[in-house]
């Protein structure tokens, strides 16, 4: 994290590409997180269902409580990770402190609650299948907005 | 420190707290908590056809933790550099708790399979005092941000 100790980002010759190369990377794994769930576990509301419970007439089985549970801790393991090291990226390169925070937030509480609606589906209650998918897209979402938006910056303000 | 700074560090607390709850919520489901359940996990038991757990299945489950354990305590543990708690000798207690209970509870395993069963209080101690610890740390985290 020594790019939040640097005064000016924009005129830094080694520090600039390198967090280039984390954003884009970044990039690669929310856009790649979206297309592996879609075909693996299923980002819209019924394709989850079917994961989580199973489908008799298609003969799915239902995801056993073990393997559900290994899966969610994996995931907020890489997302809180992820979503830390997106965030002081774009906290660093960013002015307006209200406006930042809130998206930060946004994207944090987002996250968070889709991993909560998620344990609540497959324990509780179904209907949460659908939350954790508007949950999941809007997510991914800002956080694509924000790496565009660090890029952004990193190349055309010259004041951070 | 700025504002923002310390509200991705809350989020980060939160995060962590979900992964303890899903931690123990893995262990008591696959593993269980008392003694005779950690041992049939690993050694097998003919009543319940539980196979034992070979050395090369063990690896398997331990390798992505040695990692993963390894990033989340040193991101944890870094900052309380940003706090009061900096070069204390609590800190430094912690720091030395924190990863040695880890290497114990990603370690153990082998040794229950190898022979030495009292490794099984110690892999239930150890995975107890991680996630304690992180729970303690990140509570000192939140209170230096709430009240510094």
């Amino acid at each position: 994290m020594k790019f939040t100790l640097i005064k000016k980002l924009s005129q830094d010759k080694s520090m600039r590409p390198i967090l280039t190369g984390l954003l884009l990377f970044t990039l690669l794994y929310i856009l790649s997180d979206i297309l592996v769930k879609y075909v693996n576990f299923g980002v819209f509301p019924d394709a989850i269902n079917v994961t989580l419970f199973g489908d008799e007439e298609q003969y799915i089985d239902p995801l056993s409580t073990s393997a559900f549970l290994e899966f969610w801790h994996v995931e907020i393991f890489f997302i809180m990770m992820i979503l830390l090291t997106l965030s002081a990226v774009f906290v660093r390169v960013s002015k307006d402190d209200t406006s930042k925070t809130i998206l930060l937030s946004a994207l944090m509480i987002c996250a968070l609650f889709s991993l909560i609606s998620l344990v609540l589906a497959f324990f509780v209650a179904k209907i949460f299948v659908l939350i954790y998918s508007i949950l999941f897209f809007i997510w991914h979402a800002i956080a694509v907005y924000m790496i565009l938006y660090s890029l952004g910056k990193l190349y055309y303000d010259k004041s951070i | 420190m700025t504002k923002a700074y310390k509200y991705a560090i809350v989020y980060f607390l939160l995060f962590s707290l979900l992964l303890v709850i899903s931690g123990v919520m893995l262990f008591e489901h696959k593993i269980g908590f008392s003694i005779q359940g950690v041992s049939e996990y690993y050694l097998g038991s003919e009543e319940k056809f539980i196979v034992a757990k070979s050395s090369a299945g063990v690896l398997k489950i331990v390798l992505p933790h040695i990692f993963a354990f390894a990033l989340f305590s040193m991101v944890l543990l870094h900052f309380l550099i940003f706090t009061k708690h900096r070069d204390t000798a609590h800190s430094k207690a912690l720091i030395y708790l924190l990863f040695s209970s880890a290497a114990l509870e990603i370690f153990s395993p082998f040794m229950i399979i190898f022979g030495a069963e009292f490794f099984v209080f110690i892999k239930i101690a150890s995975f107890v005092l991680f996630e304690s610890l992180v729970i303690y740390i990140a509570w000192l985290l939140l209170n230096s941000i709430i009240k510094d």
